[in-house]
């Protein structure tokens, strides 16, 4: 359990990175085990697997509730609701019904009247070994359906984007719940010790529709809150502006000293000591994260292979990069990382809320997506990576199979739509559930997204319902009281 | 179909067999089965549906829609074994696992055919009553308990405290050095440490008052109330923003938070403060229902335009009032109920739509202050309103006319003036040949009648036409072209790129004179302008008449035009210097507008006709059931209210239970509250629930003795606070203890005062007291923390802070979600949900923010500077003074010698980072 670095830690800070030094001595874990019981709270410890989080190394690694097939996760995140039906979810008979109205189908949807029945908005082609129907839009991901499953049957609680995108990221609709990525990182810590272990990279164009509340850490401790960095914004306050290196290390020095003598003086805090590690764990990102961040060392066939070097197109060659880094974090044993395509509400301009001109603005957008998101997961792949990693690829909700009236595009659907998993754990070359044969909704093996996490959160070797944490009197869960793994996508 | 109607075959043929076999066996037979099949979703640990099947009184109850499931004596009435047998395949049981055989079937049908024998005294489970709760049980008179130690008590808190220790087998730690005490009582109450003036005064006052003296002082000093009003805003979940999906800006929520502010501070009652969060209005304290109003919540153009996405939105915002006063006051999470009966509580699905009820007339948004400064200041600001009404008009009227061969100034992206010979028109329509980038977007079109009234508002009943239009939710739609509000996100777009138009039908037949449009009057927009146009009226929407076109003004765009400064060009000299006079008269007014308005309006909710509530099936608006009244939870009281009740009524009734000095829950959970706030954990650790499943009370006996002293002197929070921090355990020093740690980590039984880290607000604040920067400015609107005061994304932080950037925390801008740059990281609650206690976490990012930020550098700058600038050149003296700011004390020689060669070798300011970054300063003693 000692990271391997501890050699490089002051004597305090190799002290509390010692798990029985810190168990004897922390203030917060096993010690307080007796009292607990005795103001009532000892059910709720035996209920549930509750990580014990050392304050001095929040991130050090921590055992799954089971043997994981995957160790580390991104998610690729298309903000603005991606259609089913120009995408991943093959619907010829809507061809027929092009133009006509829908029998029996709403006069009014979220955004206004209903127009049509449209077709889908690309052509389909067979794909792969299993000859899966994927649409042209997206030539170079559809070229990967052998490694992928597809759940085409999700549904959402709302078909807002910002609480949509909260049920999507943290199982409730309402603001201030913990993501996924928070979740898993107070599950599992992380396997570097030198980066933040769950990292959310905004997409060049903006932050989705409910920002930071996609990677926030809700009532979970802030050391699991998802930090951000892309290849357009580093992490902050990595160094102090104006400061020579030699007035930094002296007061650094100092403050150590002061510090240790502090400590001295109180034994007995574990928080003192936790604060004396941070400074030491920050002081390796201080090194270790414009490493990461630095793609000067990747050779000219990688950039080209992900469409980092295109110069015509600074929206994608900027996401290409995101996804380079995304591939160096996972690298480097960070657990999680969120690569988000698609800023906010824009009309349908930087994200995939396509509701007027949907042809127009995907085309501009599957442009972004397509080979970065596509090289990412074949990098991964080759490297091997993928054996240890899943690839989450997910949008809040789907589309209307009718265009809104007076418009060409397509209003919010909640009731039927797809997301995919990849890589470690998943089973290749699966289309698991179905929506109607004009894809309004979710027909056959319907999963509310509550499944989709539970999923996830499986393949990470947790058991969705024995990771919770009590939060004003309530043992809260990512899957609320719901969730159901879906087994027929896992090896 | 034919696997599903078999079992109803074979229930047919069960009364054929009975006779045959003996009697079946509840507990061999029956049990077994259940216990198989059915107990793990309906069982002690769930009860789906409501229903559970090993307990014999619930199991005959019956759950929540089909009660009662089991008809002794008719099998095939009982819903059981309909959907055991899967008449009806979604409610076929169990849902997954092994369903049952055709024999159990069988024999479970013959047992309740023979009247659902289940013997008495069988079951391994109880029914537990929930009302059987030690918070919902009367507050007790406790006896003071007698101690071993007869001397250390100072106050009969420190009894109960002393006997619990004495229990365990523990003792108390020493008192604390009289340092130490004051600069931990000083963060207490007020959020800051003592002076160093402060620390000497009282480190020399001898005498037995010194303590009391620190305290009162404390308590009368308005710092207090900015530091007790922070751990209120956090439970309320108080933000300047709307969250969701837009955050946009909620520009007058401040109010709320500086009356939480000024009430602490006066001392309010508490049961008066209840009073005036939940019904203020009926007492002409207005902001304090901000309280109601606190949470995140959907504006009406983000809402989905179908009914069903309506109802649910308005179920949302109705939820987020009643889970915050019940959270807040009565630390019960009723929130639960929403979709099912409490699983731990006694709180019913209607007893929380019943709470609903209270809040059924409260709407989210502004309301017109009503004290006394308000109304004068509305009086006034429609004065002036109108004075500049007036400038505004006789400027405007200067504009060339169009076609009068004047050239004319290039359309602007802000505001355009098309003034034209006066005409008989009910129809004016502006046609856009072309823009200069993509769609057309107007943000308001007005026309103006010879009187100078706007008469294309849709408010004056004039309606809007267009080619088309992009609608944007909140942002772009063809009903804001004439809504008088002006700025892209209330516009009309076009769909379709350079062309389109729009027009507007008056009421009435008016002569009109002026056409005023813009892209954008807030100036941040420049694209989508309209470079060609044509504006053409009509009387009969037939017959078309051209007034104006873009063919007389000069080529280009400007962006900058604005009313203040407008173009000159094209007027005579007298026209010029009348408009440079109104120029000069108008701007004093917009100054003066500007703060009349905003000390007019509050956040606050506003009352509406009651909506009618019903008890919703599973939470699900669109599967009402039937209608509810206003009531309080069934187990806690029996106060009803018609459901015709009128709104303020109802919430009055609801707020006078609550703030009664007979509910058990009000005063403790408020006593608890502020117990936390002294020692980092509560009485009971779980601060906004005191159901079932919170935590245990520590100290039982206290907890109660503490809430009947709280309701003696009058529900006074100060006096409640000078009880606590006199007493001896507050006086204990945070000293470990091996023996006592061993059974009590987290030193809840106060065997030493639990040290605890500062919190976000009092590291900043502090860092800025010691700098000798802080503003102690008080109230108002927020300072900037970020770029942008609300929106999407894109929040970049303000790093250079002055005037009121230099204000303590609780006065900043709070924009919900977006964690502040640097102090963000150390638990500062995001607004998001309610937090009943904040929880202490160390991270890396804590440590690159406090040591690396601009925030930091300045303040360790200027904490240098201050030195030096009250020392003078004595680097020694300047060392003990950064100490004595700092950490309250003077260093030791080994400290001086240390600090004094990183000064002179490196600067005071690397000192003075330093010091900042310890954990003796951030940390209470």
């Amino acid at each position: 359990m000692i990271p391997t670095n501890a050699e490089h830690l002051s004597v305090p800070g190799r002290l509390l990175l010692d798990r029985r030094q810190f168990l004897s001595n922390s203030a917060t874990a096993l010690g307080s085990i007796a009292l607990t019981n005795l103001l009532g709270l000892d059910g709720l410890l035996a209920a549930d697997a509750r990580p014990v989080i050392d304050p001095a190394n929040p991130y050090a690694p921590r055992s799954p509730h089971f043997p994981a097939k995957a160790k580390n996760v991104i998610v690729i995140f298309c903000a603005g609701a991606v259609s089913q039906l120009e995408t991943w979810d093959y619907k010829p008979e809507l061809i027929k019904w092009d133009n006509k109205p829908l029998p029996g189908g709403p006069a009014v949807t979220f955004q206004g009247e209903a127009g049509n029945l449209a077709r889908p908005q690309y052509e389909f082609q067979r794909r792969g070994k299993t000859g899966k129907w994927v649409s042209d839009l997206i030539p170079n991901l559809a070229e990967l359906t052998d490694d992928i499953a597809f759940i085409h049957s999700l549904t959402s609680k709302s078909n807002t984007h910002g609480p949509a995108e909260n049920f999507l990221s943290t199982g409730f609709n309402l603001d201030g719940f913990p993501s996924l990525g928070s979740w898993t990182t107070y599950a599992l810590g992380s396997e570097n010790q030198n980066l933040p272990a769950y990292v959310a990279i905004p997409d060049p164009r903006g932050v989705p529709q409910n920002g930071a509340n996609n990677w926030g850490a809700g009532f979970l401790p802030a050391a699991f809150q998802g930090t951000t960095m892309s290849s357009l914004e580093p992490v902050r306050h990595l160094s102090a502006a104006g400061i020579t290196q030699s007035l930094d290390a002296a007061a650094k020095a100092l403050l150590q000293r002061m510090n240790a003598q502090h400590l001295e003086k109180h034994p007995g805090n574990g928080n003192l000591a936790a604060r004396i590690a941070s400074y030491e764990l920050a002081a390796r990102m201080q090194l270790s994260v414009p490493e990461i961040s630095d793609l000067s060392t990747e050779p000219a066939h990688v950039l080209k292979a992900y469409g980092a070097d295109d110069t015509t197109n600074k929206d994608k060659a900027a996401f290409a990069k995101n996804c380079i880094l995304a591939r160096r974090l996972v690298e480097k044993g960070v657990r999680f990382v969120q690569l988000f395509n698609g800023a906010y509400a824009s009309g349908g301009k930087l994200n995939w809320d396509g509701h007027n001109a949907l042809k127009e603005q995907y085309d501009i957008h599957a442009n972004v997506l397509d080979q970065p998101a596509a090289a990412l997961i074949r990098d991964l792949k080759e490297r091997g990576l993928l054996q240890d990693t899943l690839v989450v690829w997910c949008t809040e909700f789907g589309r209307m199979p009718f265009f809104q009236k007076g418009a060409k595009g397509r209003d919010h659907n909640p009731d039927g739509f797809t997301c995919w998993l990849t890589g470690a754990g998943v089973k290749g070359g699966v289309s698991h559930g179905e929506t109607d044969e004009l894809g309004r909704k979710a027909v056959k093996d319907v999963h509310p997204l509550y499944d989709f996490n539970a999923t996830i959160l499986h393949l990470l070797g947790l058991n969705h319902e024995k990771l919770t944490f009590e939060h004003n009197g309530v043992q809260r869960r990512l899957t609320s009281v719901e969730g159901n793994v879906i087994k027929e996508v896992l090896t | 179909m034919k696997i599903r109607t078999f079992p109803l075959l074979l229930l047919g043929c069960v009364s054929l067999e009975r006779s045959q076999a003996a009697p079946v066996d509840f507990v061999h037979e029956i049990r077994p089965l259940f216990e198989k099949h059915c107990v793990s979703c309906h069982g002690p640990e769930k009860q789906k549906g409501g229903l559970r099947l090993d307990i014999k009184k619930a199991a005959f109850t019956g759950g929540d829609d089909h009660a009662p499931n089991i008809v002794p004596g008719k099998p095939k009435d009982s819903p059981l074994l309909k959907f055991v047998g899967g008449q009806d395949p979604d409610l076929l049981m169990p849902p997954k696992g092994e369903r049952l055989t055709t024999d159990e079937l069988a024999l479970l049908a013959r047992w309740i055919e023979e009247g659902a024998s289940w013997p008495d005294g069988v079951d391994a489970e109880k029914l537990v009553d929930k009302r059987d709760h030690w918070s919902f049980k009367p507050l007790a008179s406790p006896a003071l308990p007698v101690c071993k130690n007869g001397t250390w008590a100072r106050s009969p808190l420190d009894s109960f405290v002393l006997a619990r220790l004495e229990m365990e087998g523990l003792g108390p730690a020493p008192e604390a050095e009289r340092r130490e005490w004051l600069r931990r009582v000083s963060f207490d109450l007020t959020g800051l440490p003592p002076t160093p003036q402060e620390v000497d005064t009282f480190v020399s006052d001898q005498s037995l008052q010194a303590h009391e003296r620190v305290v009162d002082s404390l308590l009368a000093s308005p710092r207090y109330g900015e530091q007790w009003a922070q751990h209120w805003l956090d439970v309320v979940r108080y933000a300047d923003t709307h969250g969701f999906e837009v955050n946009t800006e909620r520009p007058n929520a401040w109010p709320y938070r500086d009356y939480v502010i000024q009430a602490i501070n006066s001392d309010t009652p508490y049961d008066q403060f209840v009073r005036e969060q939940i019904a203020g209005d009926a007492t002409g304290k207005d902001a304090a229902t901000g309280f109601l109003v606190s949470a995140s919540v959907l504006l009406p153009g983000q809402i989905g335009k179908d009914e069903a996405s309506k109802r649910l939105a308005r179920q949302d915002a109705i939820d987020e009032i009643v889970v915050n006063t019940s959270q807040t006051f009565l630390g019960l999470s009723v929130g639960c109920a929403r979709c099912h009966d409490h699983k731990f509580d006694a709180i019913t699905a209607r007893d929380y739509y019943a709470m609903q009820a209270f809040f059924a007339g409260v709407g989210y948004g502004e309301r017109d202050l009503q004290t006394p400064d308000a109304k004068a200041a509305r009086k006034e600001a429609a004065v002036v309103q109108g004075k500049i009404a007036e400038i505004d008009r006789t400027i405007a009227s200067f504009v060339p006319v169009a076609f009068s061969g004047a050239k004319r100034v290039p359309v602007s992206s802000k505001i355009n003036t098309d003034r034209f010979t006066p005409v008989k028109a009910k129809h004016v329509r502006f046609t856009i040949l072309k823009t200069n980038k993509l769609e057309p977007c107007i943000d308001e079109l007005e026309v103006f009648n010879t009187q100078g009234v706007n008469v294309a508002l849709g408010l004056s009943g004039a309606k809007v036409s267009a080619s088309g239009q992009t609608i944007v939710a909140d942002r772009h739609d063809l009903n804001f072209l004439n809504d008088g509000r002006y700025g892209n996100s209330k516009s009309w777009m076009g769909n379709e790129t350079g062309k389109g138009w729009v027009a507007v039908e008056f009421a009435e037949v008016q002569t009109i004179d002026r056409v005023v449009w813009g892209r954008d009057r807030d100036g941040k927009f420049f694209d989508r302008l309209a470079t060609g146009y044509r504006i053409e009226v009509s009387e009969n929407g037939e017959n078309w008449h051209l007034v104006a076109d873009a063919s007389d003004r000069s080529e280009g765009t400007e962006k900058k035009v604005n009313v203040s400064n407008p173009s000159l060009a094209g007027l005579n000299p007298e026209e010029v210097r009348q408009i440079k006079h109104l120029l000069n008269e108008k701007g004093p007014l917009v100054k003066q507008l500007n703060t009349l308005n905003s000390q007019q309006k509050v956040f606050a909710g506003v009352s509406q006709k009651p909506d009618d509530i019903h008890l919703l099936y599973r939470g699900n608006p669109e599967q009402p059931k039937e209608r509810v009244s206003p009531a309080v939870l069934s187990a806690l009281g029996s106060l009803k209210l018609e459901s015709e009740a009128p709104e303020q009524s109802r919430r009055l009734a609801l707020a006078n239970w609550i703030a009664s000095p007979t509910n058990p829950l009000t005063t403790r959970v408020l006593v608890n509250r502020i117990w936390q706030g002294h020692f980092g954990t509560g009485i009971v650790e779980t601060a906004s629930d005191f159901g079932r499943m919170g935590a245990k009370p520590s100290h039982p006996e206290l907890l109660d003795w503490l809430a009947q002293e709280f309701i003696r002197s009058g529900w006074s929070m100060k006096a409640l606070h000078k009880q606590i921090v006199l007493s001896a355990t507050y006086r204990q020093a945070s000293r470990w203890n091996q023996t006592a740690a061993a059974k009590d980590a987290e030193s809840r039984l106060l065997w030493r005062f639990p040290p605890r880290r500062l919190s976000a607000e009092n590291i900043r604040d502090t860092m800025l007291a010691v700098s000798g920067e802080l503003n102690p400015a008080m109230y108002g609107s927020g300072f900037d923390l970020f770029n942008k005061r609300g929106g999407l994304s894109g929040f970049t932080p303000v790093e250079f802070f002055e005037g009121n950037g230099l204000k303590r925390m609780i006065y900043a801008h709070k924009v919900r979600r977006e964690p502040e740059a640097v102090f963000g990281a150390f638990d500062c609650p995001d607004a998001g949900l309610s937090t009943s206690r904040r929880r202490e976490s160390t991270t890396p990012i804590q440590a690159l923010n406090l040591l690396n930020s601009r925030f930091s550098l300045d303040r360790s700058a200027a904490l240098g500077e201050r030195v030096k600038r009250e020392m003078g050149p004595d680097v020694l003296k300047q060392i003990e003074r950064v100490y004595q700011l700092t950490l309250g004390r003077l260093p030791d020689s080994g400290e001086v010698s240390d600090a004094k060669s990183v000064l002179e070798t490196h600067g005071i300011a690397t000192l003075c980072r330093a010091i900042l970054n310890t954990n003796e300063f951030l940390f209470l003693p």
